[in-house]
């Protein structure tokens, strides 16, 4: 049965020129690999109601025929009610994938928008480090040159020194102005002393020279 | 090209074109290779890729520098500066706009060209070279106007401070110098070796590589590579990289330096080496970063071997481009 309507397909798809063999009779065996039963069934139920009105058949025949043919329509009854809950169960799948599938967008979208933000944070903390590496190098350099306050005390330190030094000086200076200006007044008074007595000798040899002169006349 | 060839081939420069999907190549056969970078970086990318979609002898001699502007492409080698447009090369022209010579004092010998930079503010090329002295040349016009002298050896590198608008250069003499571009003089002399920290008298005194980041100043070459505070002209960071670093680059937070030994250096400012990614060539003679293009945001660096690696990722080499 099914593979007469397979060579049916194979010749209406054979017109159109599309699919090979094999996928035409592996598609068709997928899907009615199944239904090629209920269908035979359908068609035995038919076949043996339309005996089953015709022929002369004895009471209990008749009736285990009767009870056959319910027992088939029950069950075509029961595959036909399988088959509508496997149509709504497909219809609801559908759509639980389709929410799923929003939701993955979203958070698809959501982590696009996170990844350049972070991106973004990774590019400012790069800048970051890099100043904070620059300021290390330059306090290293720094931190070699010597304290400003230790050198500013030095400084003062000197300076007081300085201050004092020449402080002496000044004083030195000015006692050696007084000692010369002393020794100079008493060099002047030895001289002039030294005058006077010669003079006096002089007056003196003098005065003796007359009175000699005197007593000879 | 045979394998004999290949072997020795070392690349001296890189640059990337001003759209940053295509890297120009030097080697020191004085090949230029042009690679198409967004060839190279799609999901589909084979072999063929990986090679240059042009290459072409520019020069006599060997291609030491390569610089681009918004249009050109600048090759220097053996004296002889030569610019190609870029939308020339992409079309795979090998006609080159114009070729100069600056004004050298003695015709006997034609000195090299080692490092080539632009001034944005008055659009002009700052070339330094075997004689000793920075020339610069006028790009709209093509005259040198004016030669800086003070060098006592020639020239390795060069660099330029757009704050200040301040050239640095360094030389094989030693000295890091810094010329004011406006009124050409020069402002200070930084003589490395001399900073006992900094200096590795058994490597020698040269310095090969320069990079500035406004107040701060990589420098490099002999002795090893440290880090300067401009202002107080003062090392504040040595790096301990043993061999001698021929080029390195502020970016971001990082330094990333490459010279002798098979690796790209990471470090930080304060001295320590963050990490070492190793590549293929066995020294490194060239670093570049692709900045202008988001999508094409990649590291490349060449050396001495014809392969040039490529980084996507800058912790890890992963791909290679070759000759």
């Amino acid at each position: 049965m099914s593979i007469k309507f397979f060579r049916i397909v194979q010749l209406a798809y054979w017109r159109m020129g599309s699919i090979t063999d094999d996928e035409v009779i592996r598609k068709r065996l997928l899907i009615d690999g199944d239904g090629a039963g209920d269908d035979r069934r359908i068609n035995v139920l038919m076949k043996s109601f339309t005996k089953w009105c015709h022929s002369n058949f004895s009471p209990e025949e008749g009736l285990s025929q009767y009870q056959r043919m319910l027992t088939s329509l029950a069950q075509c009854e029961f595959s036909m009610g399988k088959t509508l809950l496997v149509y709504d169960m497909n219809l609801k799948e559908m759509e639980n994938y389709e929410e799923i599938y929003a939701d993955i967008e979203k958070s698809i979208t959501s982590a696009h928008d996170k990844i350049a933000e972070c991106k973004k944070e990774i590019q400012r903390a790069k800048r970051i480090r890099k100043n904070r590496q620059e300021y290390d190098a330059l306090a290293r350099v720094i931190k070699q040159h010597p304290d400003r306050h230790e050198t500013l005390k030095q400084l003062e330190a000197l300076d007081k020194e300085l201050q004092q030094l020449s402080h002496i000086k000044e004083n030195v200076e000015d006692k050696l102005e007084l000692r010369k200006k002393q020794f100079h007044v008493l060099l002047t008074t030895i001289q002039e002393l030294q005058q006077t007595l010669e003079n006096d000798e002089k007056m003196e040899s003098e005065d003796t020279q007359e009175s000699l002169m005197e007593n000879g006349d | 090209m045979g394998p004999v060839e290949l072997l020795h081939m070392s690349v001296f420069s890189q640059s990337f074109s001003p759209c940053g999907r295509f890297l120009a190549a030097g080697n020191n056969y004085g090949e230029i290779a042009v690679f198409s970078l967004s060839a190279a970086l799609s999901p589909d990318a084979s072999e063929a890729s990986q090679k240059p979609i042009l290459n072409f002898t520019a020069h006599d001699g060997p291609v030491f520098s390569l610089l681009s502007t918004d249009t050109h492409l600048l090759s220097a080698g053996n004296g002889e500066i030569s610019a190609w447009s870029w939308a020339e090369l992409i079309k795979k022209s090998t006609k080159a706009a114009w070729s100069r010579k600056p004004s050298y004092e003695t015709s006997l010998e034609i000195p090299e060209i080692n490092a080539m930079i632009i001034n944005p503010k008055d659009n002009s090329l700052i070339v330094g070279g075997g004689d000793n002295n920075i020339h610069i040349m006028d790009m709209e016009t093509g005259t040198f106007k004016s030669v800086l002298k003070g060098h006592t050896d020639y020239i390795h590198c060069l660099c330029f401070k757009e704050r200040e608008g301040e050239i640095l250069s360094g030389g094989e003499d030693g000295a890091v110098r810094i010329w004011d571009s406006r009124t050409n003089r020069p402002v200070h002399c930084i003589e490395v070796f001399k900073y006992e920290e900094c200096a590795r008298p058994q490597f020698g005194k040269w310095i090969s590589c320069l990079a500035t980041d406004s107040d701060w100043m990589l420098c490099g070459g002999g002795p090893s590579l440290s880090l300067w505070h401009l202002r107080s002209m003062s090392p504040t960071s040595v790096f301990p990289l043993p061999g001698c670093q021929r080029e390195a680059v502020f970016y971001q937070d990082l330094i990333m330096s490459v010279g002798e030994g098979p690796h790209v250096s990471h470090c930080l400012h304060g001295g320590t080496v963050k990490a070492q990614i190793p590549c293929t060539p066995s020294s490194l003679n060239t670093l570049a970063l692709n900045l202008k293009n988001t999508e094409h945001r990649v590291m490349t660096v060449g050396g001495s071997s014809h392969q040039i690696d490529v980084f996507t990722n800058f912790s890890y080499r992963a791909f290679s481009l070759s000759f």
